[in-house]
């Protein structure tokens, strides 16, 4: 992490990579330093993969220079000459594995490929075992492992030529929370014992905190780098949770601060530049009450907001009466079981009307297996599920056309154009020309298409291509919408500007909506949840509810901050102490906050770890599902 | 009134379905440029370069004789039907000529060969021929044996009248055998191969053409988005079969106008109507199979193996390289089966034999009843894989 007149690993000085017209990286600047886990953090399509791949020799660049481990990468035998020294993880679970080769057969071709001695291989094979627990599953065939053992597998396959560097493109995209902290703590302790360097992606913004120094790249232009902590500190203010507002007390505030954020019946306000009692002051004078507000620290994804520079939001959409009491998506002990296999197990859970409805769990967990048998298109084993007041089971034509239908990856037809997606959906759906018109301008309106509309869906960016397929969706103004992980690679503007459009649906036109997401950050927004766990929902309430029965369950959250993370992490833990690692700063759960953290601070430092509190965090979504997956797999 | 209305509701999703799938296959460039060349070029391809005759069959003599009767008889070996351009001295040379490939035919002549027949009496020649590919080998082999017999008989005729060699022939009583060759009166074997050609090509793209536009919907997840919306199956399928059908029907007019009958002067004696028509019954009756491919295929890689494997015994079964008539009883049974090979008494009749609807009215049927239980079944497969 120090620099000490050691020679940097990797050294970029005006890094270009442009396909065709399209300029990927825009000239990037940065330095890798020996031993550091270093982040590029990005949403989808910012460049991030053409980086890594120039670093890691298997891309040219255009423009600028590189050097790893002091070599010029500017010839192909340059590139060839490092070679040995890195390991790659390509980007896509699993991608670089063979699916019909067990666990320890896709390991050995790994060594073998490298030239790796046996014995060596052996030993080092087994130690990675052992820190992935990947071991006694090592006659698995890969392809039927679950997402994060693969992308553990993955690691190995990595590593077992032991390289100084190792660039793993998105190894976290598309598993689930409680693997992924896993894998994080995993990768830190093996690049501890190796003293590897690593470069890792990541398409999560609240996965700053596990590296060691971050650089956050959007549209192929460097943001802002430095330490993680620095980053959302450079972007200085408060983020207030708000209850009980009135509408137009919404309005008020939203047009005085630019952006307010409903997250179920609470509102989410960042105000910049300003402390906790500075901020709930302001809010103060302008409401002219007192409102009851919770201050936090802002997030990563504030400060990327804010550096790129947020468009003028849309007024916020105000707190609108209940549109009815009688649930419009109900799961009446809905069980799929696809063979021996139960995709989904006796699942109950009920959406009204106007509500937003967030269904969470690992990849494989029956989020999907459960929409599709709302929607009709897979017939359930057992079990109802009733939409729109129909048994989807006899459904027929009238509740289909009720329904409005977002599937994983925006299902478009990416060789059409935006408009013409429309109107194929608009005749679809059997709406005349005319109400085909008029769907399309509020369609082009809502998503921002202007100026798109003759431009491939192919063509257009990542946030437009998921608002041109919630347009399609909703083509025929369905009162019932079913969204599959509706906003996975795109920016957390993008991600904004949709959930704002979920909101405008649910609370103004009584829309129900039922979504899927991996992003924890997107869970906190949605009135209800439901966990589902091996196919059954363990958990259902509000975001607060759920958050209140953690505190009961396994207490409250304490954040340290030490010098030697790692090393504390193993303190506290052997002491009995239920912590985890989050970059610099370890989080322990603990009954009583203020009174447990001189013991704990004192605990370190009888071990030489110097450590200081921060006092009572605020327990997150991620909190709460990672805590309840760990308590079902324990059991 | 009302079945009209709800006729109209039930077309128009169609409609634009169809729409959109000749708009992606318009901007599918290289599978355009696949489908055009398969029409023209390799269609031009198979007329002008592969038949059936034996050409130029390359024969290797070995003459120990050199008489006037050795002369007489190789000398009627000629151009086009063979190419007499290597002398052996010795049989075993002939026959090393014929190991190594050099030669197709190889003719022994023994020494005495004149003499002996000058004398009356008989005398033997030895002939070999490579059967290894064995349609040409014996076809070569056939017609040199007819050459060589018709030697025999007329040394033979003029030495027992005691005459010059074949001059009256005609005064004795044999048969004249007058052939008259219908349909494809110069048994052009263009025709043959080209127009079959044609055939074959449909057959692939009837197959493939709708099974990857399904399964492209699979790969890219919008099917769901299809299974969703109030259309049933048959409205989600049909279109895929009416558009690509519809570029089919395109394209075998861009063969017939560009290759077939300028080139080729393939003749159109039945109605071009009914030969469209009964094209489109053809590629209707097929499509039910690439239906029933794309429930199969994961991804388009797959439904490319998968219709090369369908198509194998599709032609095969097809008739135009055995009749029916030349194969064991079983497979001749099977070809009933093969929509191709009643496609292929329905296209030659129209085109060559210039029949009408009615003189084919049985393979029509059997089309018909083909093309419903393949479209059905590939419907019913579809069905059940998405419920």
């Amino acid at each position: 992490m120090t620099e000490g007149g050691k020679q940097p690993v990797v050294e970029a000085r005006g890094f270009r990579k442009r396909y065709g017209a399209q300029r990927a990286v825009d000239g990037l600047d940065l330095t890798i330093h020996a031993g550091e886990i270093f982040g590029l953090i990005g949403p989808d399509g910012a460049g991030k993969s053409s980086f890594m791949k120039a670093v890691a020799g298997v891309l040219q660049f255009d423009g600028g220079s590189l050097s790893v481990f002091g070599t010029a990468i500017d010839s192909d035998a340059a590139a060839e000459s490092i070679k040995d020294r890195i390991g790659l993880m390509p980007q896509g679970l699993g991608q670089n594995l063979y699916p019909d080769l067990s666990i320890e057969e896709n390991v050995d071709f790994f060594a073998r490929l490298r030239l790796v001695p046996q014995a060596e291989a052996e030993a080092r094979k087994e130690r990675l075992f052992a820190i992935t627990r990947l071991g006694k599953f090592r006659a698995r065939p890969m392809k039927q492992l679950s997402g994060g053992m693969k992308q553990k597998l993955g690691l190995v396959c990595t590593l077992i030529h032991a390289p100084l560097l190792i660039v793993l493109d998105e190894p976290t995209t598309g598993v689930d929370p409680v693997s992924r902290r896993d894998f994080w703590a995993i990768l830190a302790e093996l690049l501890q014992e190796t003293g590897a360097t690593a470069l890792v992606s990541t398409a999560y913004l609240d996965e700053a905190s596990r590296f060691d120094r971050v650089l956050l790249l959007h549209e192929g232009r460097a943001l802002a780098a430095g330490e993680p902590s620095s980053l959302s500190a450079a972007q200085s203010g408060t983020v207030l949770t708000l209850h009980d507002l009135q509408s137009d007390e919404a309005l008020q505030l939203a047009r005085q601060f630019g952006y307010l954020e409903p997250r179920g019946r609470d509102w989410r306000l960042f105000l910049a530049g300003l402390n906790a009692e500075a901020a709930q002051a302001a809010i103060t004078t302008l409401l002219g009450r007192t409102v009851q507000t919770r201050a936090s620290e802002p997030e990563l994804e504030d400060a990327f907001i804010a550096l790129v520079g947020a468009p003028p939001a849309a007024p916020p959409v105000v707190v609108a009466q209940a549109h009815g009491a009688e649930p419009v998506i109900e799961a009446r002990h809905l069980t799929r079981r696809f063979g021996d296999f139960v995709a989904v197990d006796d699942a109950n859970f009920r959406v009204l009307p106007g509500e937003v409805f967030g269904l969470l769990g690992a990849n494989g967990a029956g989020k999907t297996t459960a929409i599709k048998m709302l929607n009709g298109i897979l017939p359930p084993s057992s079990g109802e599920g009733w939409v729109a007041g129909a048994d989807m089971k006899r459904a027929g034509r009238a509740i289909k056309a009720r329904i409005g239908y977002m599937s994983q990856a925006f299902s478009l037809y990416t060789d059409l154009t935006a408009i013409e997606n429309i109107q194929l959906y608009a005749s679809i759906y059997g709406l005349s020309r005319q109400q085909a018109r008029e769907r399309a301008r509020w369609i082009v309106d809502m998503a921002g298409l202007a100026g798109f509309e003759d431009a491939l869906a192919a063509s257009l960016p990542m946030g437009l291509r998921q608002r041109l397929a919630l347009g399609c969706a909703l083509v025929h103004s369905p009162r019932v919408l079913f969204l599959d992980e509706p906003t996975s690679g795109v920016d957390p503007l993008g991600r904004r500007r949709f959930w704002d459009i979920l909101f405008r649906l649910a609370r103004e036109e009584g829309v129900a909506v039922l979504v899927t997401t991996h992003y924890m950050s997107e869970a906190e927004r949605c009135d209800k949840l439901a966990l589902m766990f091996a196919g059954r929902v363990v958990a259902e309430g509000t975001p607060a509810s759920l958050k209140q029965a953690l505190a009961a369950r396994r207490g409250k959250l304490l954040a340290l901050e030490v010098e030697a993370p790692r090393q504390a992490l193993v303190q506290l833990q052997s002491a009995g102490v239920d912590a985890s690692l989050h970059g610099r700063r370890l989080h322990c759960f603990v009954a009583d906050p203020a009174a447990e953290a001189p013991r704990l601070c004192q605990l370190l430092a009888s071990a030489g770890l110097a450590a200081r509190a921060l006092g009572e965090l605020p327990a997150s979504m991620e909190d709460v599902f990672v805590a309840l997956m760990t308590e079902l797999e324990a059991t | 009134m009302q079945f009209l209305l709800t006729l109209r509701d039930w077309m128009r999703p169609m409609l634009a379905l169809t729409r959109k799938e000749l708009t992606q296959l318009w901007r599918d460039r290289v599978l355009l440029l696949f489908l055009v060349y398969a029409f023209t070029v390799d269609i031009y391809l198979a007329g002008s370069g592969v038949t059936l005759q034996v050409s130029h069959a390359r024969t290797v003599i070995s003459n120990a004789d050199h008489g006037v009767a050795a002369r007489e008889l190789t000398g009627r070996l000629v151009e086009p039907t063979f190419r007499v351009d290597a002398q052996a001295h010795t049989q075993a040379q002939a026959l090393a000529e014929l190991d190594r490939g050099g030669a197709m035919l190889a003719l022994d002549i023994p020494p005495r060969f004149s003499a002996d027949l000058a004398a009356g009496r008989q005398t033997t020649i030895g002939l070999w021929a490579d059967t290894s590919n064995s349609v040409q080998g014996f076809m070569a082999a056939s017609y040199i044996t007819r050459v060589v017999s018709r030697f025999g008989i007329e040394t033979g005729l003029s030495q027992a009248l005691g005459q010059g060699a074949g001059v009256a022939a005609g005064s004795l009583p044999t048969v004249d055998n007058r052939i008259r060759a219908w349909y494809n009166p110069n048994q052009d074997d263009a025709w043959f191969m080209s127009l079959s050609q044609l055939l074959n090509i449909i057959t692939v793209f009837a197959i493939l053409l709708p099974a990857a536009a399904a399964v492209r919907e699979k790969e890219r997840g919008t099917v769901e988005q299809l299974l969703v919306s109030p259309l049933s199956p048959v409205q989600i399928l049909l279109p895929k079969v009416l558009a690509m059908g519809g570029a089919i029907l395109l394209a075998i007019l861009l063969s017939l106008g560009f290759v077939l009958w300028p080139i080729f002067d393939v003749p159109c004696r039945g109605s071009l109507g009914l030969f469209f028509g009964l094209s489109a019954l053809y590629v209707f009756s097929t499509a039910g199979l690439g239906l029933f491919i794309a429930t199969v295929a994961r991804n388009q890689a797959q439904v490319g193996m998968l219709t090369i494997l369908l198509l194998a015994p599709m032609l095969f079964l097809s008739g135009a390289w055995t009749p029916p008539e030349a194969m064991p009883p079983w497979l001749a049974h099977a070809m009933v089966i093969s929509p191709l090979h009643h496609f292929m008494d329905i296209a030659f009749g129209v085109m060559l034999k210039g029949q009408t609807a009615a003189a084919l009215l049985r393979p029509i049927a059997t089309l018909s009843v083909i093309g419903c239980l393949l479209f059905g079944f590939g419907l019913y497969r579809f069905r059940r894989q998405f419920g």
